[in-house]
C-alpha cells in the first residue's frame, strides 16, 4: 500500500470499523488527507455504515416465541429427576421424528407444576383433589405442547363454520365455537388433542400475541364455578356447565383471560348455565 | 440450590435475555417470521441442552453461532422435503399478516427499499451485515460465528455494504 495506489472499498470498509491492523490504518489515514478520490470514497462508505447501523431492522422477539423458549427450556432438564412420577400424557404422535415433544412436554407440565406448588400459587393441584391435579396438568401440559412448532392448530381458521364441522367425526361431541373476533379474541383454530385418556376439543384463540387453548369434553359431573390457577407465567381456569368440562390456557394475564371467559360463555350459552364470575 | 438450578437461573440471567438478538439474526437469514420462530426456539433448546458445557466467554456469540446453524439445518432441511431452493422460495402469505409481531406500517420509504435489498443479498452476506451492523461484533467474532477467517468476513462486509448502497441508489 502506498500513497500513489487508491484504497480498495475492502479497506476503507474495514478502515471505517477499526479493523485494520495499526500500521494499515496509519497508512489509510495519511492517503486520506492527500487523495480526494479516496476521501470521497470513504466518506460514501462512512455514510453507507451509518444508514445501516441506524437502518437495519431489528425485531424483537413476540411473546408468544418467549412463551415457547420458556416451555421447551422447561420440557428439556440436563439432568432428569427420576423419582417424580412422569404424568400420563397424551397419545399424541409428533409430526417431525427428530422433534419429539410429547414426552418433554409432560416433563414442562411437571416442572410447571412443581413450580407453581413450590411458589405458594393457588394452584388447582393443591386442592389434594387427584383428579383434578391430573387434568390440570396434562391441560397446561397439552398448552404448552401447543406453542411448539406445529402443534397449535389441526384446522387453521378464523372462521367458525371451518372449525365447527371440522371436529365432526373426530368426536363424539360438538364443542361451542363462537366469534369473539369482533371484542379483540379472533379465532385461530382447532384441534383434538387427549386429556385423561379421552379425545377433548381444543378451540384456539389469539389476543395479540397471546394463544389461548379453550379445553372442552362432555362431563357427568355437577356445575362447578369458575376456579383460577397459575403456573409459570400460565394462567388457567377452570370451570363446569351442565355436561361439560371446561378448561382455558394461555399467557394472556389474568384479567383479560378473565372477561375472554365471560364473553366465551355469554356468546354460547343461555344466561342461566354460565359460570359465576362475580370475584 | 440444586445444580440444576442454579444453571438455570445462569440460564435466564444471561442468554434469555439475548433473544432479541437471536430473533433479530433468524429473521433476516429466513427471511419469514414463523421459520424464525421456531429456528430461535430450536436454537434455545439446544443451547440449553448444551449450556452445562459452555465454559465461559461470550453468551452472545455463542448463542448466535447456534441460532446460525439453526437457520442453515433448517434451510437444508426444507429444501430437501420441498425440493425448493431456498432463496428462490417466495415467503409470506395471508397468514403471515394475522400473527405479524412486528406489524408495523413502512411509512418511510427508505426503510422499505433498504429491508428488500438487504433480503435480496445471499445470505452470506446478509449474515455479516447483521452480526456487524446491527450487533456491533467484531470481525474476529464474526469469524468465529460464520465459521470463515478474518479476511473472509472483511471482503464480504464490504462487498455486502457495496451491494446495498448500489441498490439504494437504484430505487432512489
Amino acid at each position: 500500500m502506498t500513497d500513489s495506489v487508491h484504497m480498495s472499498h475492502e479497506e476503507l470498509s474495514a478502515y471505517v470499523d477499526g479493523e485494520l491492523p495499526p500500521v494499515e490504518a496509519t497508512a489509510v489515514a495519511r492517503h486520506l488527507t492527500t487523495c480526494a478520490h479516496c476521501s470521497a470514497e470513504y466518506q460514501i462508505v462512512l455514510d453507507t455504515v451509518s444508514l445501516l447501523r441506524s437502518e437495519l431492522e431489528r425485531y424483537s422477539a413476540p411473546d408468544v416465541l418467549r412463551a415457547r423458549i420458556r416451555g421447551a427450556i422447561a420440557a428439556t432438564p440436563t439432568e432428569p429427576v427420576t423419582d417424580s412420577p412422569v404424568p400420563a400424557v397424551a397419545p399424541n404422535t409428533p409430526r417431525h421424528a427428530s422433534r419429539s415433544w410429547t414426552r418433554p412436554a409432560a416433563w414442562a407440565a411437571s416442572l410447571l407444576l412443581a413450580a407453581a406448588l413450590g411458589s405458594g400459587l393457588t394452584f388447582i393441584a393443591a386442592s389434594g383433589n387427584r383428579g383434578a391435579n391430573s387434568t390440570a396438568d396434562q391441560v397446561l401440559a397439552s398448552h404448552v405442547r401447543s406453542l411448539m412448532p406445529d402443534h397449535l392448530i389441526d384446522v387453521r381458521s378464523s372462521d367458525q363454520h371451518n372449525v365447527k364441522p371440522w371436529f365432526n367425526g373426530r368426536l363424539d361431541f360438538s364443542p361451542t365455537v363462537p366469534r369473539l373476533d369482533e371484542q379483540g379474541f379472533p379465532l385461530v383454530g382447532g384441534r383434538v388433542d387427549y386429556i385423561g385418556g379421552r379425545p377433548v376439543a381444543v378451540v384456539v384463540y389469539s389476543r395479540r400475541q397471546h394463544m389461548i387453548n379453550v379445553f372442552s369434553w362432555p362431563s357427568p359431573g355437577r356445575e362447578e364455578g369458575l376456579t383460577a390457577s397459575a403456573a409459570n407465567g400460565y394462567n388457567m381456569l377452570h370451570w363446569r356447565t351442565a355436561g361439560t368440562e371446561r378448561w382455558v390456557a394461555s399467557d394472556l394475564n389474568a384479567a383479560e383471560l378473565r372477561s375472554f371467559v365471560t364473553l366465551l360463555e355469554r356468546a354460547d350459552s343461555p344466561p342461566a348455565t354460565g359460570p359465576s364470575l362475580a370475584p | 440450590m440444586s445444580v440444576a438450578e442454579s444453571l438455570l437461573d445462569r440460564f435466564e440471567q444471561r442468554v434469555v435475555p439475548l433473544v432479541d438478538d437471536a430473533y433479530t439474526l433468524a429473521r433476516h437469514l429466513m427471511r419469514d417470521e414463523h421459520d424464525a420462530q421456531d429456528v430461535v426456539q430450536e436454537a434455545y433448546l439446544r443451547a440449553w441442552r448444551y449450556f452445562a458445557g459452555f465454559r465461559g466467554g461470550d453468551e452472545r456469540a455463542w448463542l448466535l453461532t447456534i441460532v446460525r446453524n439453526c437457520c442453515y439445518t433448517w434451510r437444508r432441511s426444507r429444501r430437501n422435503q420441498d425440493n425448493v431452493p431456498f432463496d428462490e422460495e417466495q415467503h409470506g402469505g395471508e397468514e403471515g399478516s394475522r400473527y405479524d409481531a412486528d406489524a408495523r406500517v413502512i411509512n418511510d420509504s427508505e426503510r422499505g427499499a433498504l429491508a428488500s435489498a438487504l433480503d435480496a443479498l445471499p445470505s452470506e452476506f446478509r449474515e455479516v451485515l447483521v452480526l456487524r451492523e446491527i450487533d456491533g461484533l467484531s470481525y474476529r467474532e464474526i469469524a468465529g460465528i460464520t465459521g470463515v477467517p478474518i479476511g473472509t468476513v472483511m471482503s464480504r462486509l464490504a462487498r455486502g455494504r457495496e451491494r446495498l448502497k448500489r441498490a439504494l441508489k437504484r430505487t432512489a
